[in-house]
């Protein structure tokens, strides 16, 4: 065989396992972007059913009225949920599709927070969510996470600081603090997104390896049934 | 129907999931804005206020010589949940002597039951914390208390210390200003106000209020 029946076989292998690459990819997104669409309705759900358990009706007197908690886990979860469920459908795979999820889950934690009346363990949300959107394998989508945590602290910080750090005067500085541990979570996932990527390249890799060996005999093994024939 | 759309249709396609993302991201800002407003929003306080010195025609008991602290709830009213946890965490902070009452507030022609919820029985569980029922409101009233979550603190000497909530906003655990004036006024003696907002829902329906309820 000569060097240049090589390299375009070489090539033709790399061109293989490029597209394979990216179909992998976008799979995954696609498969995650579904994956969010129905966790989205979970949460939607279930903030709803929190609203109606802890605090169904405002109260004055005897007389009772629906609680604004209820209206705002149905009003403000139907437009957190809303979205990315619509984009995860009509979009999937889209890369702002991915980033409007990061965005909306990081407000679901918000919105659990408010609706928990500032419980400090419902701020375990935030982590668990950036564990989930690590399952992108995309980092610049933790990016966009660790902004809005980032951005909503810092805008709630200056306005209404107790409802976040727990303390009525806390230092400007405060929300640097908190964003520092999802900085924390956030690097070593980015480390993991980056590692998977390189297996998932390293095995369609491999998979077009195989492919193009396979399709080789396949073509050996005709020529020989037509000689033979 | 081509699998990826031509140019023309993507970038009209773009254009329209680009205007859905701004309108939802301004509702989203607004409704969490008003989110915020709404439990940011305090029970209006009464002009003049709890008398300045225990009421001796009060019906709570007061032991002379000990500062005693009087919080008001509506039984029913989700929102108390968070300043009745603020309640135990207070207690806790309180090196030196207090007795603790809440007054639930009963009002007149409710069923028997009607005031046995959850809340009551969180801040029966209190340690430290004696629960009596304000038939009417009356002791509400004469502590001019209007929302659920009201406290009254008088010191050792009878006098009225202080007068407010116990929560950051409306049903919303975590430090306050009521909560840290109470520590420092029992300690020390001095705080910056002798007041907080209140948070929570009305204790009169808004008829008997004769003006518009706190929810």
């Amino acid at each position: 065989m000569s060097d240049a029946t090589t390299e375009a076989a070489v090539q033709a292998i790399v061109e293989r396992a490029d597209r394979r690459f990216q179909r992998s990819r976008r799979d995954l997104w696609v498969s995650m972007d579904r994956l969010f669409a129905a966790l989205m309705a979970g949460q939607w759900v279930f903030g709803l059913v929190l609203a109606l358990t802890v605090s169904p009706w405002a109260w004055a007197g005897t007389e009772r009225s629906v609680n604004p908690h209820v209206l705002a886990a149905l009003g403000i979860g139907t437009l957190l949920s809303g979205m990315p469920i619509a984009l995860a459908f009509l979009r999937p795979g889209w890369v702002v599709t991915r980033h409007v999820i990061a965005v909306a889950q990081m407000l679901w934690s918000a919105l659990l927070v408010h609706l928990t009346g500032g419980r400090i363990e419902t701020h375990f949300h935030v982590f668990g969510s950036l564990g989930f959107l690590a399952g992108y394998r995309d980092w610049p989508v933790l990016l966009t996470a660790t902004l809005v945590v980032a951005v909503e602290h810092f805008v709630r910080g200056l306005v209404w600081p107790e409802s976040i750090y727990g303390i009525v005067n806390p230092e400007w500085w405060r929300f640097l603090e908190h964003a520092f541990w999802v900085v924390f979570a956030v690097s070593f996932l980015t480390v993991l997104c980056r590692r998977g990527v390189r297996e998932m390249r390293t095995l369609e890799e491999r998979g077009a390896e195989l492919e193009a060996l396979a399709e080789s005999e396949w073509r050996k093994s005709s020529v020989v049934t037509r000689a033979a024939s | 129907m081509p699998d990826v759309p031509d140019a023309a249709e993507s970038t009209r396609g773009n254009r329209l999931a680009a205007a859905a993302l701004v309108v939802w991201a301004v509702a989203v800002v607004a409704a969490f804005g008003m989110l915020g407003r709404y439990k940011a929003t305090a029970a209006t306080q009464v002009p003049d206020g709890p008398p300045l010195v225990w009421p001796e025609e009060s019906a709570l008991p007061r032991t002379p010589g000990r500062p005693t602290l009087v919080l008001f709830v509506h039984p029913h009213c989700g929102c108390t949940q968070a300043t009745v946890t603020e309640l135990g965490r207070l207690l806790g902070r309180v090196r030196g002597p207090l007795d603790a009452r809440v007054a639930v507030v009963r009002p007149e022609g409710v069923p028997d039951g009607w005031d046995e919820t959850a809340l009551v029985g969180r801040a029966e569980s209190i340690p430290g914390v004696a629960v009596f029922r304000d038939a009417g409101g009356a002791e509400a009233a004469r502590f001019a208390g209007n929302a659920s979550g009201f406290t009254v603190v008088y010191g050792a000497d009878g006098r009225r210390l202080f007068a407010g909530g116990l929560t950051s906003a409306r049903g919303h655990e975590g430090e306050s200003f009521g909560g840290r004036r109470i520590v420092s006024l029992l300690e020390t003696g001095v705080a910056d106000r002798g007041d907080a907002p209140t948070f929570g829902c009305a204790l009169a329906s808004t008829a008997a209020a004769g003006e518009e309820g706190t929810e």
